[in-house]
């Protein structure tokens, strides 16, 4: 029956093919067989004709859009925007379903009456909502596993462009860290803390059932649900990719009635939210001479850069501010259009949306174009078809910033606040102004020069598509097909320039990459509903084929000819390396779940999961990820039901294994790298060399987090008070690591399965309606605690170390570890304790220091008690990266038409390395701060005090302060970062119905709102909020030549019509 | 009824065949890269061997990695030329040395093993010699390397099974044994001279000084094992005789960029025109093109250094390139920079460009080694002995007679001879990876060194210490006295 050549490729493309023609071919000849006599039933049936008005049951509002549904049936209709609807009904003895979003839905039962009125109450906490599970839904009352809903409204209540950006501060166990504050920049999504080190520690996100989703390249408008999977009751049945957590998100399709057009759009306006001190330039040469008449010692001369001409003219004509010269003023619009609506078979939504994003860095910018179509089709009773499709082409361009982009010393953002303000941008003839040497950061490159002319062009173009069909044959059972894929590219241009520091030194660099990414995704489940008696039983089953491929190139080109054309004419450039590559990946999986609930009462959901992935060592090419949890709704017994104070109370327990399968391909298998370039044979032309890259690791596999979890919900006073609080406790084993190996072999390390992680953690969530009525007040306060702790580093390991920061911040040594006992973000470095006090003269010079220099902690030597050397024996923890807990706050008001909503949202006890103030306090100081030096009468401050250098060594000290080129590690940078931020808050105002009906709107809002005002915290940099190294979790707690955050004022408006 | 059967049955074949696709292609699983190779499909022809020598001198000298960015091999700091030689030697001191040259190390004996096993086509046999001749310089030169470093070290050979844990610190006399063997073969099999498309590889005499230069280390501290003066006197004549090398005439020409191929330089790191790894700033003031000053001399020895032309060829003294009219004297630690490696023209050092190459064997060498075997073997100075050096000190003086340089004679003693010869060394040789294996072979740490940093000398100081994570890993190894083993 099928070919019997083994071809992989052949395989899968017959596969594919069948599963498609399936999906076409079954569901016409179906559509045959079935269509005669349905139609004419629908065309005798609809006689009787029934009308009414649906009000709120607290304003006595007429309420528009509101969904009635004869029940059974698919016949049903929507209200006007006086809220009257009308709808034909075969008979007057079936029921209406009434139901709105927002509101608690109602079954009316017809009982012979043509003209039926219903009032709507408001639910705060719907028990009856579906809640988006692992290929399925449950109810939410049925729910054994810990999962966080967000709502789509509170995703829209500040102007975003990244969904996670909105979830910030809004739900827990849900760490979010904005990285940097660059247009389109990233976002970092920890769940329940940080599993892995090198397997990566991103949630799975799945977008309308697609795996593997990017959250950037999302409509925030488009998503009506979003579920976060945490506990491994939830997420096992992503086996060997559930271990992070999961984000479900489902994408909107119409409501029965007439098309829908929702329209909206805002401008924001965007600034620095804090600028770094600098002293204005007469100040800086004034200090720069008072600084280099100290250098006198070895006979040195003093070199003053400045003359006191030199100086009277910056008194009078100033400086420059580098920090104005390289931000302006940011505005960030946004516009979305939607169509939506559905017949009696067919739901869909269109939508586009807009975003133009130009940064408060100058040469920033972000710009997405987004396209979606979604439709459902009820092809028969017992299939139905659905499509969703969606476009994403997104612009990217910034300055380089942080250390993706190179050399932190070239990097505007870093440079911009060390450039001595004595320094004009440009030159007499317009030429970008180079540093005088000698003084200031004079080996760093002009600010502004790096940012205009440091051409980036970064688009990207993502097509995904996701088909599906749904059999349902018998009650209670169906079989989905789900067909789909992933299809992006992305083309990335840089061209420095001969006004760049690179391309000054090549005449020109640029670089290329191109790459393309493709996923195909087949999901085939089996799901069995029915309800026996007292029984409840869901029962899933599916079988999964996942498989991508990634491929592209890369190109380096020096030396142009022609500096106009840059990366747009390679063959222009003298020298072009290239380079190319491709790698493959499979996973194919079987699953199975079991939900079972007794009596509404007891619940047990049973999950298993099987994942063959190609990336596995060949001895281990199958991992199984069982999980099991109990739920008992206490409030259904007799003693608690109809209880006046307990609505609902459901206590919860998980346990589960999951996966992180986190491995490049090809991890596992022996490899020489290509990459090595030495001029072997002539001495000037380069040979490539092969050199050993990697060694065969056959046994590797994926990383293993057994979790439990215990939770409690709790809803009071029908549902105006209530609160959720999970304990959960994971450890991850067999950590997908470079195991070290002896230097002798020639390679660093082999990735092997060594070391283990804990993470254990309380969330606690509480909500409520304080007041309703006519003023209503919804608030909801959220904290997340977790702790995280290395267990095992693999043998003989106690710590693992990293240099994240390059030249030129006397940081040569590793400062951030990983450590065995502590977690991760763990700075290590010498203990600052101050500057050394005139009474300690005795003693500090016993360490070859004197009163007024830094004091560091003599905390032990060789022999394991203190030596009177600080030197690598002393190094001790000097900071956390990541926060002890992080909270959120948030508030909805709304009276009439008026709703104003704030977030408020904080982080406690992280800390972070300022590297920048190493330059900038020190010896080519612009931070004002540094005139307050040590003398013995200003004994109080950290700046240290000026000797004369002659002086200081006739003293013979005898320095024991043993640091070697890593003098910058210490405290004396490591900086609380803990803060609390007014995230947003947003005043909005709902036009009345009455206006709008006279111009055919059915809703308008506009808002105004304010992102960032006011962030309370003791750190002294742009912002607490950032980190340099997101690519490596055990480096997040440093900051280095960051994007800075800004300030925003949004003005919006919205439309439906 | 018939829609009920139809639903079952598409239901039953839907199930059926999407379960045999799933275990069809299982096969999927396994990995099969299509964009790098793994060692064993690999070193079947020339250029593939001589692929894994560019990576096994890319890994010491590729763009801040290593030799070329003169801080890394951390002991050159702790000469007595270099500022900053405070001779503080913590356990992680040069750690980056040990593994880089056993990483060369690593990728060469792959192509060593492939030509024994004659896995190499296309080739002739002469061709094939010529590939291990240069396979086993290059193994020799790092284990030589490395057994100066750290003393005993573990041997990994062509057939050794590196993930094994019997390996161990094999004594240093089965190191040299490796060495001169390896270095013998070359001697032999690399020709005399390279066509000129392949000049960068080492030649015969590079083998031949190389190896002169292994006995006199055996000839002296720590194995002291005179008979090898006669041997490497005998290997340095050699070179000397064949002619194939001579001195750059003039001593401001030595670093010349044209000179990077010979006459003097024979073997060396070359910085490719196509890429530099090396940012001249490292070697200049602040004064000067932003410089960074990374390695600048030990203000006592450079002041010393006596007056004469080489001392303005070779050090920095004043800014006479780019006319900001600045001396040392204005320069952080006001003491004189290092001139040998920014012969490059004005405008690449603004650029941060160098392509400067710094040579590891130079003919130079060969004359003073030649001198300082003959005088130990002869039981004193002869006049062949005077001549070889004699070369060096009329080029460094411009033939002018210098008190603070003096020409050898014959009339001095073995003793004083061999002094001044090491003396010599120190002044030509400065700042070329020599200097401390000359103080350590001799054990004149203590003598040399700046009198401030005396209290943190000890005898220990002359090996580094075997790194913390081999000691770790491989219970089998064993610390260097005076530093810390981590492991009971």
């Amino acid at each position: 029956m099928f070919p019997s050549h083994n071809s992989d490729s052949n395989c899968r493309v017959l596969r594919f093919s069948v599963l498609i023609g399936l999906m076409v071919f079954l569901p016409l000849s179906i559509y045959g067989t079935y269509s005669d006599p349905g139609a004419s039933d629908l065309l005798t049936l609809q006689q009787i004709r029934i009308s009414g008005t649906i009000t709120d049951s607290n304003t006595g509002e007429p309420l528009a859009g509101v969904n009635i549904v004869l029940k059974g049936t698919i016949i049903g209709a929507n209200t006007d925007n006086d809220g009257k609807f009308s709808l034909n009904v075969p008979n007057l003895t079936g029921t209406l379903q009434v139901s709105f979003i927002g509101y608690i839905t109602q079954d009316i039962a017809i009982g012979g009456r043509t003209s039926i009125s219903v009032s709507l109450v408001q639910e705060v906490q719907a028990l009856s909502d579906v809640v988006v599970v692992g290929y399925g839904t449950v109810r939410k009352s049925d729910l054994t596993g810990s999962v966080s809903t967000v709502k789509p409204a509170d995703l829209l209540q500040l102007p975003v462009q990244r969904v996670d950006q909105a979830i910030q501060g809004r739900t827990t166990g849900v760490y979010i860290l904005n990285t940097d504050g660059s247009p389109g920049g990233n976002t970092m999504i920890r769940i329940r803390g940080n599993n892995s080190i090198q397997g990566g520690n991103d949630p799975l996100i799945i977008v309308d059932g697609l795996q593997g989703a990017n959250l950037n390249q999302l409509n925030p408008n488009d998503i009506a649900s979003m579920e976060i999977l945490k506990d491994a009751s939830a997420t096992a049945i992503y086996g060997s990719r559930g271990a992070n957590g999961v984000i479900l998100i489902t994408t909107k399709l119409g409501k029965l009635g007439k098309p829908v057009i929702d329209a909206g759009y805002n401008i924001g306006i965007q600034n620095l939210a804090r600028k770094l001190p600098v002293m204005d330039a007469a100040s800086f040469a004034r200090y720069n001479n008072f600084y280099q008449s100290f250098g006198t010692a070895n006979g040195a001369i003093p070199k003053y850069y400045f003359t006191e001409a030199d100086i009277a003219y910056y008194e009078e004509n100033g400086g420059t501010d580098w920090q104005d010269e390289i931000y302006r003023t940011g505005v960030m619009q946004n516009g979305n259009i939607a169509i939506s609506g559905a017949t009696d078979r067919l739901k869909y939504m269109v939508s586009t949306a807009y975003l133009d994003h130009q940064g408060i860095l100058i040469n920033s910018s972000y710009k997405r174009i987004s396209l979606r179509a979604n439709l459902a089709a009820d092809i028969t009773k017992w299939v139905d078809f659905g499509l969703n499709y969606s476009y994403t082409n997104e612009k990217y361009k910034s300055p380089p910033f942080n250390s993706q982009e190179g050399d932190v010393l070239f990097m505007p953002v870093e440079d911009a606040p060390r450039w001595a303000p004595t320094e004009p941008v440009y030159d007499e003839n317009g030429n970008y102004w180079k540093h005088r040497p000698g003084y200031g950061a004079y080996d760093t490159w002009n600010p502004v020069a790096t940012a205009l002319e440091t051409k980036i062009e970064h688009p990207t173009y993502q097509n995904n598509v996701n088909l599906f069909l749904n059999f349902k044959p018998v009650k209670g059972l169906s079989l989905k097909i789900m067909g789909g894929g992933t299809f992006s590219n992305s083309y990335k241009s840089k061209y420095q320039n001969t006004k760049t520091r690179n391309g000054y030194a090549q005449n020109g660099v640029g670089n290329v990459d191109n790459s393309f990414y493709n996923m195909y995704q087949n999901t085939n489940i089996l799901t069995y509903d029915n309800t026996f008696g007292p029984h409840h039983i869901t029962f899933t089953g599916g079988i999964e084929d996942i498989f991508s491929s990634s491929f592209g190139t890369s190109m380096e080109g020096v030396d142009f000819l022609v500096d106009q054309l840059g990366t747009d004419n390679m063959d222009g450039a003298k020298s072009v390396t290239v380079d190319s590559w491709r790698s493959k990946r499979a996973l194919i999986s079987f699953m199975g779940r079991v939900n079972y609930g007794l009596f509404d009462k007891y619940l047990l959901t049973l999950s298993y999961r099987a994942d063959g992935s190609s990336v596995f060592g060949k001895n281990n090419k199958w991992g199984y990820f069982p999980s099991g949890s109990v739920a008992w709704r206490i409030s259904q017994e007799n003693f608690l039901k109809g209880s006046p104070v307990v609505t609902d109370l459901k206590l919860r327990v998980s346990y589960g294994i999951t996966g992180n399968q986190g491995i490049d391909p090809y991890g596992s298998l022996a490899q020489l790298g290509s990459w090595f370039r030495y001029p072997y044979i002539n001495g000037t032309n380069l040979n490539i060399g092969f050199g050993i890259a990697g060694i065969p690791n056959p046994n590797l596999k994926w990383e293993t987090t057994a979790q439990s979890d215990i939770g409690v919900d709790v809803s009071l006073f029908k549902g105006r008070l209530t609160s959720t609080i999970d304990y959960y406790k994971k450890v991850t084993d067999d950590l997908l690591m470079g195991r070290e190996l002896p230097g002798y072999v020639g390679v660093g390390n082999v990735i092997d399965n060594v070391g283990s992680i804990e993470n254990q953690g309380i969330e606690i969530l509480i909500g409520g309606d304080p007041l309703v009525g006519k003023f209503t007040w919804n608030t909801s306060f959220n904290i997340t605690i977790n702790r995280n702790k290395v267990l095992d580093l693999g043998p003989g390991t106690e710590r693992i170390g990293w240099v994240p920061t390059s030249g030129g911040y006397s940081l040569a040594d590793d400062y951030m570890f990983l450590e065995v006992g502590q977690p991760f973000g763990l700075m290590r470095g010498w203990k600052y304790l101050g500057l050394w006090r005139s009474d300690e003269d005795a003693e500090a010079r016993s360490y070859g220091q004197l009163p007024g220099t830094p004091k560091y902690a003599d905390l032990s030597g060789p022999e394991g008690v203190p030596d009177g050397y600080v030197d690598e024996f002393d190094k001790t923890i000097i900071g956390h990266g990541y926060p002890k807990f992080t909270w959120g706050f948030t508030n909805l008001l709304t009276w009439k038409g008026f709703e104003l909503s704030a977030l408020i949202l904080g982080s406690q006890g992280n800390d972070l390395f300022n590297t920048l103030r190493i330059r900038r306090e020190t010896y080519e100081a612009t931070d004002p701060k540094v005139w307050n030096y040590w003398t013995p009468e200003n004994q109080d401050t950290d700046i240290p005090a000026h000797y004369d250098g002659q002086w200081v060594q006739d003293q013979l000290l005898q320095n024991k302060y043993i640091f070697g080129t890593s003098s910058g590690t210490t405290s004396r940078w490591v900086e609380d970062a803990s803060f609390a931020r007014l995230k947003t808050i947003t005043l909005a105002y709902n036009f009345e119905q009455k206006l709008l009906n006279k111009i055919g709107f059915s809703k308008t809002r506009v808002y105004f709102s304010g992102t960032n005002l006011l962030t309370l915290t003791k750190y002294s940099g742009y912002d607490p909020e950032i980190a340099a190294y997101p690519g490596n979790d055990a480096t997040i707690g440093v900051d280095m030549s960051v994007y800075p955050i800004s300030k925003m004022y949004t003005f919006g408006i919205d439309f439906t019509f | 009824m018939k829609k009920r059967i139809f639903k079952t049955y598409s239901l039953v074949i839907l199930s059926g065949v999407l379960l045999l696709f799933t275990s069809r292609c299982a096969k999927q699983l396994e990995e099969n890269p299509t964009d790098f190779v793994g060692p064993d499909n690999f070193y079947s022809t020339p250029s593939q061997i001589e692929s894994a020598f560019a990576a096994s001198m890319d890994v010491l000298f590729g763009g801040w990695t290593f030799y070329d960015w003169y801080r890394y091999p951390e002991i050159f700091d702790m000469e007595d030329h270099v500022f900053g030689g405070d001779l503080v030697i913590n356990d992680g001191f040069g750690n980056d040395c040990w593994s880089k040259h056993y990483e060369a190390i690593a990728d060469i004996n792959p192509a060593i093993k492939a030509l024994i096993d004659n896995q190499v086509t296309g080739a002739s046999d002469q061709e094939k010699d010529e590939l291990m001749a240069q396979a086993r310089f290059l193994r020799a030169w790092n284990y030589f390397m490395l057994v100066r470093y750290y003393g005993d070290i573990p041997l990994i050979t062509e057939t050794t099974d590196v993930t094994k844990d019997e390996i161990i610190r094999n004594p240093i006399s089965e190191v040299y044994d490796l060495i001169v063997n390896d270095l013998l073969f070359a001697t032999q099999k690399l020709p005399a001279v390279w066509p000129a498309e392949g000049k960068a590889r080492p030649a015969a005499d590079a083998a031949k000084t190389l190896l002169a230069k292994v006995y006199i280390t055996m000839a002296t501290a720590p194995t002291n094992d005179v008979t090898n003066y006669a041997m490497a006197r005998d290997m340095a004549k050699q070179v000397i005789d064949a002619g194939n090398y001579s001195l750059v005439p003039n001593v401001e020409d030595v670093f010349k960029l044209d000179k990077e191929f010979g006459p003097e330089f024979m073997w060396s790191f070359h910085n490719s025109q196509e890429e530099y790894v090396i940012e001249p700033q490292i070697w200049l003031p602040g004064d000067m093109a932003g410089g960074w000053g990374d390695i600048k001399t030990e203000k006592r020895w450079g002041e010393a250094y006596p007056e004469e032309p080489r001392k303005h060829a070779y050090l920095l003294l004043e800014d006479n390139i780019f006319g900001t009219g600045t001396t040392y004297l204005n320069w952080d630690e006001s003491t004189p920079y290092v001139k040998k490696f920014v012969a490059e023209s004005k405008e690449n050092l603004e650029k941060n460009v160098s392509y400067q190459s710094f040579p590891i064997i130079r003919y130079a060498d060969a004359l003073l080694l030649f001198a300082e075997a003959e005088n130990m073997a002869s039981g004193g100075p002869t006049q062949a002995a005077c001549d070889a050096v004699n070369q060096i000190v009329n080029r460094a003086t411009g033939g002018v007679a210098n008190p603070n340089d003096p020409l050898f004679t014959t009339s001095m003693t073995k003793t004083q001879f061999d002094d001044a010869i090491i003396q010599q060394r120190s002044l030509e040789l400065c700042f070329e990876y020599d200097r401390w294996f000359d103080i350590q072979r001799k054990r004149i740490l203590d003598k040399v060194t700046d009198p401030n940093f005396l209290p943190n000398f000890s005898v220990n100081d002359y090996l580094m210490p075997i790194p913390q994570k081999d000691l770790r890993l491989n219970l089998k190894l064993t610390q260097n006295p005076g530093y810390t083993d981590p492991t009971p």
